[in-house]
């Protein structure tokens, strides 16, 4: 149906061709039940993303567009560079896929507001939409725009066994600053490099932000004030992330070869034993946790700040939306209800060993205590959400990544990076005027 | 006679056509990209705004600097190259299996070269290990993750790699000399260096030229892939790698700025153009004289 893209008006030469095909279809009389069947058919088209940092997506999506019986469902993988723009462009044309993968907050946030995505409030049963979390930066003007697919609980890891090593408690990892910096301070004593990774490629930078500026925030709006001109980078309040990165740089705390690794090897300097504390994800978890025998420990942030969203575990979520150009809305939610049920549910475990974006899902199949413990305490309990997916991507590049490598190099202060991230953000503000008027009104979606 | 006036234009007339629509549509399209503000795939006309916009910030001309600096690496390559041409030209024992290694590099592509280059010289990488276990641990700089550094390592890294392409030209260039010259030379008592210096560069100037235009085109407009492997994908550390194409894949890709993008591209491209001129200037001289 949706590939067809037929688009209402009939002309002479499609007149005669269904003419002839009619004839041709009476004229075979026996042959005619089949082919109605058939011109009945409905195909979605679904562009998506996933299996570069979840194996066994794709086995998933075959199987269960395999298992789909209602609608012909053409699956396509892009590649990580063009998700966005691929689908902005093809919607910009009208040829949008129906189904397409989504990133959260700003990622899909500027195909709403450029009205390439449909919202799903009354069209994709709203226990699916609540049970999946697509969380609340996917709202918009009172609607939402995406089903949760799959999880990204954004969390610290910690190494059990240098913990012991080191004389402290490896089922209390650190809560606050202080109990922190004593922690690392024992690490340290012992010849252990005591947090740090990797921030070569950039990403640590974006997830510490994505830790530590909740930490003086009281409402996720709050940090899109940043952004609008409400608020500002310079308050000591929203440049203290910084400071405190530059206490731990000066400190000696950061594994000295932080700067020239990437994240993932960083991350696994912790499965290695050879780094005691640093940022991570969950999906990572049943494997390292594995490889290690559990020694791999899960923890927050320790708190520093004094906001209301100190101290939550952060949960961000992969998810699916439905193009406002889809000619089959209502089979394409139909089909995205499908992958939440309890059946595919299952599949997914099975396919990819991760847990999916559904707080009904039967955790009795995770075997491995760490999983499900983090399980429990990030996706089951209060969490929030990842505000990095918040920052215009002018942001991301020329201050978040920037002032968080130079911080950790000792080139800058925190107090300069804040000076670099409020200058950026009026850059910002001057390049995009229309945007800013888009932020202000999904502050207030978000306040 | 009209008819044979016209036949090698309506020979050519499909190919110039389709390099009109392959290359002058996307170029026509870009420059008036350059005055909107493009969001999705068109936007409102706002003048010469984006041209502000760009020349106002200063993460521009951070770029343009480094540029620049990267120009500081053609003297080095020139002199490299020309060395070692003229050492492989006195056919030193295995000269041609040497002209086969030096060449390796560039035949490769720069990702893969790159990313085991900057696997050598991370902090606590091959390089560095090296170097401490020679007690030189004063030269164990943080080559990837130090901005005071990371330029000068992309650097080292593209005076590598472009330095056997001068090595090709040059090596080519010399091996089509009258060789009674250089007899000649040997016979009157000029030692290697005045061979060098008196004989073969003289006879090299067009070619040395040639390398050098192509070389500054290559340092401002095509040095994409060095900076991207090496400043992990995103210029730096901080901007220190930022140059002036990253900034514009980063504008249309990462900060959906099209329009931006396409102001500081068609900047490029009038830099670029600008300096191909010089390029026919040389290649057609070099053609009246034979070189």
């Amino acid at each position: 149906m949706t590939t067809g893209r037929w688009n209402g008006t009939l002309s002479r030469r499609r007149f005669l061709q269904t003419a002839a095909a009619g004839t041709g279809g009476l004229a075979l009389g026996g042959l005619m039940p089949s082919l109605a069947a058939q011109a009945a058919d409905t195909t979605l088209e679904m562009w998506w993303w996933g299996e570069q940092e979840l194996p066994g997506l794709q086995a998933f999506l075959d199987e269960s567009v395999a298992a789909y019986k209602d609608a012909t469902v053409n699956t396509m993988l892009q590649d990580t560079a063009v998700v966005i723009s691929q689908f902005q462009t093809a919607a910009a044309a009208g040829k949008a896929p129906d189904i397409q993968y989504l990133w959260n907050g700003i990622y899909h946030m500027e195909s709403v507001w450029l009205g390439y995505l449909r919202g799903l409030n009354g069209l994709v049963d709203a226990e699916v939409i609540k049970a999946s979390n697509p969380t609340l930066l996917s709202q918009y003007g009172g609607d939402v725009y995406r089903v949760g697919w799959y999880p990204i609980p954004m969390l610290w890891y910690y190494n059990k066994e240098l913990f012991d090593q080191a004389g402290l408690n490896a089922d209390e990892p650190p809560k606050t600053w202080e109990a922190f910096l004593a922690a690392c301070e024992a690490l340290k004593s012992k010849g252990i490099s005591p947090v740090g990774g990797g921030i070569q490629d950039g990403y640590w930078g974006e997830w510490y932000l994505g830790h530590a500026l909740p930490q003086n925030l009281d409402s996720v709006g709050e940090a899109l004030d940043l952004f609008i001109g409400e608020r500002d980078f310079r308050d000591p309040k929203y440049y203290a992330l910084w400071t405190k990165l530059e206490e731990l740089k000066k400190a000696g705390f950061l594994n000295d070869d932080m700067s020239s690794l990437e994240l993932y090897p960083g991350i696994d300097l912790i499965v290695a034993g050879k780094l005691a504390m640093g940022e991570s994800v969950g999906t990572r978890l049943p494997a390292d946790s594995k490889a290690t025998d559990g020694q791999i420990g899960v923890m927050v942030m320790p708190v520093y700040g004094t906001g209301k969203l100190a101290g939550k575990p952060i949960m961000d979520t992969q998810g699916l939306g439905i193009a406002a150009g889809s000619k089959n809305p209502e089979a394409a939610a139909a089909f995205l209800e499908f992958l939440h049920s309890p059946e595919r549910l299952q599949a997914f475990w099975e396919k990819t060993g991760w847990i999916p974006s559904n707080t009904n899902f039967d955790t009795s199949v995770v075997t491995d205590p760490a999983v499900k413990a983090m399980w429990e305490d990030w996706a089951l309990s209060p969490n929030i959400p990842y505000v990095s997916n918040l920052t215009p991507g002018q942001f991301y590049e020329q201050a978040m990544v920037p002032a968080a490598q130079q911080v950790i190099e000792g080139q800058i202060t925190g107090e300069e990076a804040g000076d670099l991230a409020a200058r950026v953000v009026q850059e910002w503000r001057d390049f995009n005027p229309d945007l800013v008027d888009k932020y202000k009104s999904w502050a207030k979606d978000l306040a | 006679m009209n008819r044979s006036r016209f036949a090698p234009y309506l020979y050519v007339a499909p190919l110039v056509v389709l390099l009109a629509f392959v290359f002058g549509y996307p170029v026509v399209r870009n420059i008036e990209f350059s005055f909107k503000m493009v969001r999705g795939i068109d936007g409102p006309w706002i003048g010469l705004r984006n041209y502000e916009l760009v020349l106002g910030q200063s993460l521009f001309w951070e770029s343009v600097s480094h540029n620049l600096l990267l120009l500081l690496a053609i003297p080095v390559m020139v002199a490299v190259s020309l060395l070692i041409s003229i050492l492989l030209y006195e056919r030193l024992r295995g000269w041609k299996a040497y002209r086969i290694i030096l060449f390796i590099p560039y035949i490769l592509a720069i990702p893969i070269i790159a990313v085991v280059m900057k696997r050598m010289f991370q902090f606590n990488g091959p390089v560095n290990e090296v170097l401490r276990w020679l007690s030189l641990d004063f030269m164990a700089l943080d080559w990837i993750g130090s901005s005071d550094v990371a330029l000068w390592t992309v650097m080292l890294l593209i005076i590598w790699r472009e330095s056997a392409l001068g090595i090709i030209l040059f090596l080519a260039r010399l091996l089509s000399l009258d060789e009674s010259l250089i007899e000649a030379a040997k016979i009157d008592g000029a030692n290697w260096w005045q061979r060098a210096t008196r004989v073969l560069l003289p006879q090299m100037r067009g070619v040395i030229e040639f390398f050098v235009v192509v070389s500054v085109i290559t340092m401002l407009s095509a040095v994409f892939a060095y900076v991207y492997m090496i400043g992990g994908g995103r210029g730096g550390p901080g901007t220190s790698t930022m140059v002036v194409e990253l900034y514009i894949y980063n504008a249309l890709i990462r900060s959906s700025l099209p329009g931006i993008a396409a102001a500081v591209s068609v900047m490029l491209l009038a830099v670029s153009a600008l300096l191909i001129y010089p390029l026919f200037r040389v290649r057609s001289r070099d053609d009246g004289t034979g070189r």
